[in-house]
């Protein structure tokens, strides 16, 4: 099923023309980069180590609905690299991995951008939401670790 | 000026850590990884700078505010993103001060984005003050993810040349 998506002609040409291929690179790394930032400062906003003038949930409404929409766009592309050479990476362990960090981040990014409005009224910030924000933030470190693992260690991308 | 820098990369290449990043399984990923978290940070709090300038999403912030919120994390985020960079390069330092693409990205690209951000950066305080921001910070911002959008591409294109 994978091979086929490869052999797929709109892939192929996607894989085969050079700066076709360099647009979705450099979209993924954009807004991977746009997305993480965000929620990254939030994290750091949630424990108390950035922007401490700003309401929690203030600057989660500010910056998180636009994340989203990095997000998005960094799935996309993603998908779009991964279909060029999609029989050998569906079996990668390495990016199964990678994918299942995805998922856990994405679970502790929502569950941080939920509850940044109730923890900003509250005139402490509980402790529990210091750990989730640093769960978070390690989670998407965990990302990038496995992401950049996985051509060392398989050779792949 | 040529042999000057030629004799910096071979410096690095054998410093302890050019060797171990290019020689240990673990150390370059690890080092790719200061490097691209960093560069979240830093290009994440560029960005939602921009967008606010830009008057794109809520505006319940103001740019000015913006920047100072984001301040210092967006430069931690560049330190960040400057020992990952450093320790990458020092890896292949004598390949990469040959290679095309590289030469474009911290000879061009990277200064001028730099030197573009600092100036938005400064300017925000006065562009954001109200709701709405003038004509000519939009374009200042939109300017600066352009520049940082040049300075990605010559980073992908780094392999293939």
């Amino acid at each position: 099923m994978w091979e086929a998506l490869e052999q797929t002609p709109w892939v192929k040409t996607l894989g085969s023309t050079g700066w076709m291929y360099a647009v979705v690179a450099v979209t993924h790394y954009l807004m991977m980069f746009w997305f993480i930032g965000s929620v990254a400062v939030v994290d750091l906003r949630v424990m108390g180590l950035a922007a401490r003038k700003r309401g929690v949930g203030e600057l989660a409404q500010t910056l998180f609905p636009w994340a989203w929409t990095g997000f998005t766009l960094a799935m996309v592309s993603g998908f779009l690299m991964f279909a060029t050479d999609a029989g050998d990476w569906a079996p990668s362990r390495g990016f199964h991995i990678k994918l299942t960090m995805i998922l856990l981040s994405v679970v502790f990014a929502v569950i941080v951008q939920r509850g940044a409005t109730r923890w900003g009224q509250t005139p402490e910030i509980p402790t529990s939401a210091k750990l989730i924000a640093l769960i978070s933030l390690l989670l998407w470190i965990a990302t990038i670790l496995s992401a950049s693992e996985i051509p060392s260690l398989e050779g792949l991308g | 000026m040529h042999d000057m820098v030629l004799a910096f990369a071979k410096w690095l290449e054998a410093s302890p850590w050019g060797v171990m990043a290019r020689e240990s399984i673990w150390a370059y990923p690890v080092v790719q990884l200061t490097h691209f978290t960093g560069l979240s940070v830093w290009l994440g709090t560029n960005f939602a700078l921009d967008l606010r300038l830009l008057g794109v999403g809520k505006q319940r912030t103001t740019a000015a505010q913006m920047a100072q919120d984001l301040f210092v994390w967006n430069w931690i985020g560049f330190a960040i993103v400057v020992t990952g960079g450093f320790m990458l390069f020092s890896g292949i330092a004598t390949s990469f001060i040959y290679n095309i693409a590289f030469q474009w990205k911290l000879g061009l690209f990277v200064p001028t984005a730099l030197v573009w951000h600092v100036i938005v950066q400064r300017k925000a305080r006065n562009w954001g003050q109200g709701t709405d921001t003038p004509g000519i910070a939009k374009l200042a911002a939109l300017t600066e993810i352009l520049l940082w959008i040049c300075v990605i591409t010559a980073a992908v294109e780094i392999p293939n040349h």
